[in-house]
């Protein structure tokens, strides 16, 4: 069976070099054929190997080593990305997906310049599937079959963490789709209105599923890891997280292509580096260049051929750049206070913000080369990357309202009071009830402040500039889906930077040893360990505590366990989590201890405030992208709008 | 406070001294940011391993006699080398060049920017709702 699948990523592989050539001489209709046949072919492999998987057909080198008919079914099936060759594989089925989906639904007036988005999206894909194929191949057999798998990592059997790849890899993968449009967009020199809605939709399809995926690493980070945090700015998050920021960028800047015919170089550059930064991430992870808890399938030599595939493509897509970008056109004349200027803003701040994450994730090898040893954790991003983050949010209340080409800069200085007051408010309140210092002050107020900065917009919008009509609630409904996901987008990064300032400054860590009886009391809440005892799941098993959690007249019951699983000879902790509506009671289940004769277990136990804020921010933001996917189309352009550009 | 003295003799600490709670909040933010010594990249205040109980007791021991947070991170530094902190020094020109980097580039791109604009004096308004949405 697994031959089969073999035989077909070969056959995609053959399609992928058809479908790059005739793409790039302009056949549209041959190369999209090839986009479907390669796609077809691709689907073919892959389900041959979920097959495998689903079967625990061990005579699989892949299924063998990282499976096991100790599992249950779901995460034999999941098991299939949770490895190297493995996801290599849903990389190549994604690139050729994006591929097949540009054949089918890229319908415009250009020809041309479709068949070379097709080519060279089957150019990427046979990249990825020669890497694929002769460096990290899941289709080999083995010699002799073991009775029984290795296993999967543990850690990875988890629904969070099943889903996890797959959406990481719709949005670090969909993103060469948005590489090749822009290459075939710089190779006619035309990167311009209609390009611009030609791509947007797409950048959005890479960049939903990105920020879901992120946000699924780091729920599962954050409840099966039992560290009691969510983001720990370790090299492969942010490995997944510049692609992330850049593409953010690019969602800004191509709305001033799109609707002012400007910024097309930086564009055109951003939606090439985006899917760079993809490459890098997948470079950074894989290679080991860079140790991390969260990396698997570490491989010198694979990194090597990832970080050529990077300067191959990525090289050859800023040659082109470079070559193309002087004959681009640019758009209209702006101010500096103009919706162009805060675009810019906006630009400028996320690309010297992911920069430093860049500089940051890769100095500890840079000050290696000089002769020092150097770690750059936590501390570092929180005074750098954040207030540059922080400053530019700041910023976004006010000139979300700014016209293009030229604002009225009037309105500025009293936002700017009104962001004071709030702030001196939040200094005061947070003082007294919290003790947050001056910098979480600063933050929570900013969090405020864009959920009523999206607020102000859409009453703005829906009640104030349509006077003729009446102001009404109705209109606010009736507002465009996009300044709907705008204001959803913007007022979830409003509510996470509260969840997260809060989560960040208030949380409530204790480890405390107890024996059975024995109890503590953290943030309030008293814990007593009624006792602990053995218990078995399908391929593990497990030392159980129960933990009475009580305040006031409110108790629950924590049973945070510790599991073992032999098939991989390594334990795991699975916490427990009690949500109190305004934060998490979290337990985690440490080590036994001998204290005079008496058997101790240790706790970790946290009380993390308004940590639902983090994760519910980040869904608003998708929410937000989901919303301003696809314009509406209800009304016929209206000709002013043709006179006002041109 | 009264609640806690009273039921803490019931649990067993394993945390070495018990702290105020604006110490133990600078203890807490001392142990994210030193690196756990036996494993790959955490910090001491997630690692399970023996040595970051030790760790993380020094750093408690060091607070409750009245250490300041650049005491207990030269401390730490001095015994198990630079690695250890997440918070890099910025001395010599690694620590140079890291802590000013980010600034100087948003300064210099911020620069080319403006360099780049030129002369754009004839710029007219335009409502963002001619243009915003789509649908318009």
């Amino acid at each position: 069976m697994i031959e089969i699948g073999h035989l077909a990523a070969f056959l995609a592989f053959g399609f992928s070099i058809a479908q790059g050539w005739t793409g790039l001489s302009g056949d549209r209709e041959a190369a999209g054929r090839l986009a479907l046949s390669a796609f077809a072919a691709m689907a073919i492999a892959f389900a041959a190997l979920v097959l495998a998987f689903a079967r625990s057909d061990f005579s699989v080198e892949l299924v063998a080593e990282h499976s096991s008919t100790l599992k249950p079914f779901i995460y034999k099936l999941a098991g299939t990305w949770g490895n190297h060759e493995g996801s290599m594989a849903m990389w190549c089925l994604v690139t050729l997906g994006f591929g097949a989906a540009g054949a089918a639904w890229l319908r415009t007036d250009r020809q041309v310049f479709e068949a070379r988005a097709i080519g060279v999206q089957g150019l990427l894909g046979v990249g990825a599937l020669a890497y694929l194929l002769f460096a990290s191949s899941p289709f080999l057999r083995l010699d002799a079959p073991p009775l029984q798998g290795s296993g999967l990592n543990p850690l990875l059997q988890d629904p969070a963490l099943a889903a996890h790849p797959p959406m990481l890899y719709l949005g670090y993968v969909g993103y060469s789709f948005v590489f090749a449009l822009a290459a075939a967009g710089l190779m006619e020199a035309r990167i311009d209105r209609d390009w611009a809605k030609i791509v947007r939709p797409w950048a959005m399809a890479a960049w939903v599923p990105l920020t879901l995926g992120i946000a699924l690493g780091s729920y599962w980070a954050y409840y099966e890891l039992g560290w009691g945090g969510w983001w720990f700015w370790d090299p492969v998050e942010n490995a997944s997280f510049m692609p992330w920021l850049v593409g953010s960028a690019l969602l800004h800047s191509i709305i001033v292509t799109e609707k002012r015919g400007g910024f097309a170089a930086w564009t055109a550059l951003l939606a090439v580096l985006t899917f760079c930064f993809s490459i890098l991430g997948a470079f950074l992870v894989r290679s080991g260049v860079l140790t991390s808890v969260h990396a698997f399938a570490v491989d010198p030599l694979r990194g090597g051929l990832l970080l050529t595939g990077l300067i191959v493509y990525g090289g050859a897509a800023l040659a082109l750049f470079a070559w193309r970008a002087p004959a681009l056109k640019g758009g209209p004349a702006w101010a500096l206070v103009s919706r162009e200027g805060a675009l810019m803003l906006n630009n400028l701040v996320i690309a010297a913000a992911t920069a430093t994450v860049l500089l940051g994730t890769l100095f500890p090898l840079i000050a290696e080369a000089a002769g020092r040893q150097m770690s750059v954790g936590e501390p570092y991003f929180n005074l750098t990357f954040a207030p540059m983050m922080a400053a530019l949010l700041a910023f976004l209340p006010v000139v979300q309202g700014w016209s293009w080409g030229k604002a009225d800069a009037g309105a500025l200085l009293r936002w700017i009071g009104g962001f004071a007051v709030l702030f001196l408010a939040m200094r005061l309140l947070a003082g007294v009830l919290r003790e947050f210092p001056a910098g979480a002050a600063l933050g929570v107020a900013l969090g405020y402040w864009l959920i009523f900065g999206a607020l102000v917009e859409v009453g703005r919008r829906g009640l104030w500039e349509w006077r003729a009509v009446g102001p009404s609630l109705r209109r606010c409904l009736r507002l465009p889906r996009r300044v709907w996901g705008m204001t959803l987008a913007h007022a979830g990064v409003g509510v996470f930077i509260l969840g997260a300032v809060v989560e960040t400054t208030a949380r409530e860590t204790r480890t405390v040893g107890l024996a059975a009886g024995g109890s503590a009391v953290v943030a309030g809440w008293t814990l007593t360990l009624e006792g602990v005892r053995a218990i078995e799941g399908p391929n593990w098993y497990a030392d159980e505590a129960r933990l009475i959690a009580a305040k006031g007249d409110r108790q629950v019951v924590l049973e945070p366990q510790k599991r073992f699983y032999p098939a991989a000879r390594m334990p795991t902790t699975e916490t427990a989590i009690h949500r109190t509506g305004t934060g998490d009671l979290y337990a985690a289940f440490g080590d036994r201890r001998e204290v005079d004769g008496e058997p101790v277990w240790t706790f970790s136990v946290y009380y993390n405030p308004w940590i639902d804020m983090v994760f519910g921010g980040v869904v608003l933001i998708a929410l937000g992208g989901v919303f301003s996917w696809v314009p509406r189309r209800r009304r016929v352009d209206a000709p002013v709008r043709e006179a006002a550009t041109t | 406070m009264s609640v806690l003295s009273f039921l803490a003799p019931l649990a067993i600490l394993v945390e070495s001294h018990v702290l105020d709670p604006r110490q133990e909040a600078r203890a807490q933010a001392l142990m994210r940011e030193i690196r756990c010594v036996a494993c790959e990249n955490e910090p001491i205040s997630q690692s399970g391993a023996a040595i970051a109980d030790d760790m993380r007791n020094r750093v408690r021991a060091m607070i409750a006699d009245g250490a300041s947070d650049a005491e207990v991170r030269a401390w730490f530094s001095d015994r198990y080398g630079e690695i250890v902190l997440f918070r890099p020094e910025s001395r010599g020109l690694s620590g140079l060049v890291l802590w000013s980097a980010p600034l100087a580039m948003l300064l210099a791109g911020g620069a080319i920017v403006l360099v780049q604009r030129g002369r754009k004096s004839d710029a007219k308004p335009v409502a963002p709702e001619d243009l915003t949405d789509d649908a318009a």
